[in-house]
């Protein structure tokens, strides 16, 4: 990419007017898209990623430029934007880079920019084929195959050049089926991993996929309206840990905490969640959706114990943010892409396994719901008022499960949902999502093992 | 490599692949924005963005490639690219590119001034300031941003169009933080314009009280009961929603308003316009992103679904002509269908006589999770939701984090009354203009 020598020259026009911090981010990435639809292929999306931003920071400000021009002029251009943009000052700092080599811990086979359309296409019409073969009840079926190759290079004043190969590949289903009282219900199963083809392999099957989501569809087509009310929850395993995503971990991202707009600021040491939650971000995962080498701006990614026993242990943080805050980077910044400007997000965040059985979590539950399979949600980190779907619900009476409902979703606040988590099972599980932030759409694990939820709102009708 | 070079060597690659049938589009952003917390500078970005995407038609298909690297490499690449993507396609429908010879809409561009990094500071420190003094709740956590955005957008196919736009829009964001000591709340509003023409005081009025209003509210009670969606709720409803307009869904058998063009989908009271141009949307736009004209029209006149929006592959497949809503979000999207601003007529209530008529109900300001607990397909929601208790004709307590859930088709057909003035929530495209919108009953879940 951006040879060592350029990359100095680049970082010295950045401090030129005293910034006490430079970093380039330049990236150069595939992102390949298939999508079918009744069992044809409908549409590609084909698209290459490239370019660079400079930042320098001076005390407690960032100024970020940007550039689709990887030339040495447009890159010295870019540089000097920003430094220019810091005001007057002089250099301080003296550039000295040394190349830095991590180990990679995502190995990748096969590489699926270099693989032909059509084998993609084969692996696609059998996920279809999987929904459609479920039930003559699904009447349509739609599907994509995403793979991404992103290559980056992250230089920095603190001495650091180094390179990075991020591949990862998606595949997902939708299912639709017409309900029993009329309206259309859909299932969708969208698994991905920071691997190549060879994710069909052993890892996913691809039938399987477009069954689950057929599954789930037939479900819901029978399932009648959830009723509305507050009521003990159980929460399924793998995506229902998106409740602790959102109703938890955006609100300790940096981002937020550093300026006080959250309702977890000030609180490290003390207990802000049941005493069953110990909870997790940990990028290092091998393979996993939301894993990475280092982040973006070269910090290598860790296992962060967000909660341990209830009790608040650490933020999620990125270096600008950190400054804020006097504490160092968590290896939590994160970027959709070279034009976003990066900050703490999460990487693969899930509760830990606890003492209890799911049998005895249902059992539990006189009149309630089991979320067995939870949609997307969203959160506003400095009230901590959180929203998400429930995909697949059904009702507990008598501590048994009973008849599917559809239509739910469950909000509240954050500190007073994770504080009401007092059962935590063993058969912890993550599954994969995109998550939207300032700074871009990332990938991201959210997970847990089947939990309860004493008492939550939950929206049906 | 600037843009016309590129587009020589593009032509050049097509025509060696043995490629008649081309186009090319050309995105180009050049952005800046200030950002203060506090009346403190935190970030300042300048960016250059876009790209290239080039399409063709090959064995009847319609293949495409986008790039941001403008180099002889990637041209040839993304013929290459293109050219396989169409031979990899299925789809059925036939594929068009627009025709050149067309008559454009008379429609002129924003031009607001390209703001310096100085007046961007001095813009977001103003707003600063008024935010300081908004409302005895207001706290020292709040930020402010300034922006100005050109952008420059070419369309160019070998049917002979070839087209260009360019717009440049000034806006300032201000978000409020309030606090009684025991809670936080914020809310934020986004303003276009030169700011040496905004009512900053004003705005920043407003955004506070709104999110001073909402502290130490309660949970509403669950029941079924009237409901008033304020502009910025109904603006959440019917952006979620449009979907159901593609007739690109409609064909996929995606949208409940397939089929339906000719029938009664709404209450009488309804009229839904599509209107590339409305006034206070700044993206005003002459061609979309097939390079077909566009145009204003009614989607649903009198509670009758006049037209869904088509492009020119859907047109084609019903006989119809094209209502120029081809749409990309970016450079290399494919081209979608979406409305511009969808324009909700007014009713004939003032806010009081709207509210004095719902009774005993919940007035709903903002919505939340649209993209989670809303089904665009059948309709179904079931959405987090702030507002007011509405008793007796008047709104009373502030009410939050609770939900309210119904079926977005049949809520069409049960409103009761809309007031008579519309408002333009958020710029951007898509959006919606709306007034406030009485709807007989839903079912709120809270305490």
């Amino acid at each position: 990419m951006i040879s060592r020598e350029i990359c100095a020259k680049i970082l010295e026009a950045a401090v030129s007017t005293g910034a006490d911090y430079a970093e380039i981010f330049a990236e150069n990435s595939m992102n390949h898209t298939i999508s079918m639809v009744s069992g044809k292929v409908d549409s590609i999306s084909d698209g290459v990623v490239s370019g660079a931003a400079v930042r320098v920071y001076k005390g407690l400000r960032s100024v970020m430029a940007t550039t689709v021009d990887l030339s040495e002029e447009g890159l010295l251009r870019c540089a000097k934007k920003a430094a220019a943009a810091l005001g007057e000052g002089k250099a301080e700092l003296s550039i000295v880079l040394r190349d830095r080599l991590y180990t990679n811990i995502h190995p990748v086979r096969v590489v699926p920019s270099s693989a032909p359309n059509r084998e993609k296409v084969e692996i696609l019409r059998a996920a279809c084929r999987g929904a459609y073969d479920y039930d003559k009840r699904i009447r349509q079926v739609t599907g994509g195959f995403l793979d991404v190759d992103q290559n980056i290079l992250i230089a920095t004043t603190e001495g650091i050049r180094a390179t990075d190969r991020r591949i990862r590949t998606r595949i997902n289903v939708t299912a639709l089926a017409d309900a029993k009282d009329g309206g259309t219900q859909t299932g969708s199963c969208s698994p991905g991993r920071r691997m190549g083809m060879e994710l069909f392999e052993k890892e996913v099957d691809a039938e399987a996929v477009g069954r689950e989501a057929a599954r789930q569809a037939i479900v819901m087509s029978e399932a009648g309206y959830c009723p509305a009310g507050v009521m003990p929850v159980a929460i399924g395993n793998g995506f229902g840990g998106v409740i602790f995503h959102e109703a938890c971990g955006h609100s300790l991202e940096a981002s937020s905490v550093a300026f006080g707009l959250s309702q977890f600021a000030g609180k490290l040491g003390e207990k802000i969640a049941g005493e069953k939650v110990t909870a997790y971000d940990d990028g290092t995962i091998p393979n996993a959706w939301g894993s990475l080498n280092f982040d973006d701006e070269g910090t290598p990614t860790r296992r962060n114990v967000l909660i341990e026993n209830g009790v608040l242990k650490t933020y999620m943080i990125d270096k600008f943010n950190g400054r804020r805050m006097g504490l160092p980077s968590t290896g939590s910044s994160r970027r959709e892409s070279f034009e976003y400007t990066p900050t703490s997000r999460m990487t693969n965040t899930f509760i830990g396994e606890g003492p209890d059985e799911n049998e005895a979590i249902i059992a539990s539950i006189d009149n309630g719901l089991y979320a067995a399979a939870m949609g997307g949600g969203s959160v506003n980190p400095t009230t901590g008022e959180f929203n998400f779907a429930v995909r697949e619900g059904y009702l507990v009476r008598n501590g048994k499960i009973c008849e599917p409902v559809r239509g739910a979703s469950l909000v509240g606040r954050g500190s007073d949902v994770i504080m009401n988590i007092d059962m935590v099972g063993k058969d912890r599980l993550l599954a994969e999502g995109m998550c939207g932030s300032s700074s871009g759409s990332v990938p991201v694990c959210v997970g847990q093992p089947m939990i309860r939820v004493s008492s939550i709102t939950v929206g049906g009708r | 490599m600037e843009f016309k070079d590129f587009k020589t060597i593009v032509a050049d690659a097509a025509k060696r692949a043995g490629i008649e049938d081309y186009e090319l589009y050309y995105v180009s952003k050049e952005e800046s924005e200030v950002s203060l917390f506090n009346g403190e500078p935190t970030d300042f970005t300048a960016s250059l963005t876009g790209g290239v995407a080039f399409r063709c038609i090959v064995g009847g298909h319609m293949g495409s490639a986008g790039t941001q690297e403008l180099s002889p490499e990637q041209a040839e690449s993304l013929v290459r690219r293109a050219k396989d993507n169409a031979l990899t396609l299925e789809k059925e429908a036939e594929v068009f590119f627009a025709e050149g010879g067309a008559a454009y809409p008379e429609c002129r561009p924003m031009s607001m001034p390209v703001l310096t990094p100085d007046e961007l500071m001095h813009a977001a420190l103003a707003a600063n300031e008024a935010l300081k003094v908004s409302h005895e709740k207001i706290t020292d956590r709040c930020s402010t941003q300034a922006v100005t955005l050109q952008t420059q957008t070419s369309l160019m196919n070998s049917r002979g169009v070839d087209l260009s736009w360019t717009n440049s829009v000034d806006a300032v964001i201000l978000d409020a933080v309030v606090s009684d000591g025991t809670e936080d709340n914020e809310d934020f509003d986004i303003k276009a314009g030169d700011p040496a023409g905004l009512d900053l005081k004003e705005i920043a009025g407003k955004t506070a009280a709104r999110a001073a209003a909402k502290l130490g509210a309660g949970v509403a009670p669950t029941g079924v009961c009237p409901v008033v969606f304020a502009p910025s709720a109904m603006y959440s409803l019917l952006i979620t929603f449009a979907s159901a307009f593609s007739a690109e869904n409609a064909r996929k058998g995606l949208s409940a308003l397939k089929g339906k063009e000719g029938e009664v989908v709404a209450s009488e009271l309804v009229t839904l316009t599509d209107d590339p141009f409305y006034p206070e949307n700044v993206y005003p736009q002459p061609f979309d992103g097939e390079g077909s004209p566009t145009a204003r029209k009614d989607l649903i006149a009198g509670g009758v679904l006049k037209t869904l929006l088509y492009d020119l592959s859907t047109a084609h497949d019903a006989g119809k002509q094209t209502t120029g809503n081809a749409s990309r979000s970016s450079y290399d999207s494919p081209v979608s269908i979406q409305p511009y601003t969808l324009v909700l007529a007014p009713g004939k209530l003032t806010e009081e006589e709207l509210l004095a008529q719902c009774g005993n109900g919940v007035w709903i300001d903002t919505l939340g999770g649209t993209h989670a607990g809303a089904n665009p397909i059948s309709g179904d929601f079931s959405l987090q939701s702030s507002g007011f208790l509405v008793e007796n004709g008047k709104k009373t307590a502030a009410v939050r984090s609770f939900t309210v859930s119904g079926n977005f088709f049949d809520l069409l057909k049960s409103i009761t009354a809309l007031s008579d003035k519309a408002e333009l929530p958020r710029i951007g495209l898509p959006s919606v203009a709306t007034p406030a919108v009485l709807v007989r009953e839903l079912t709120i879940s809270g305490k």
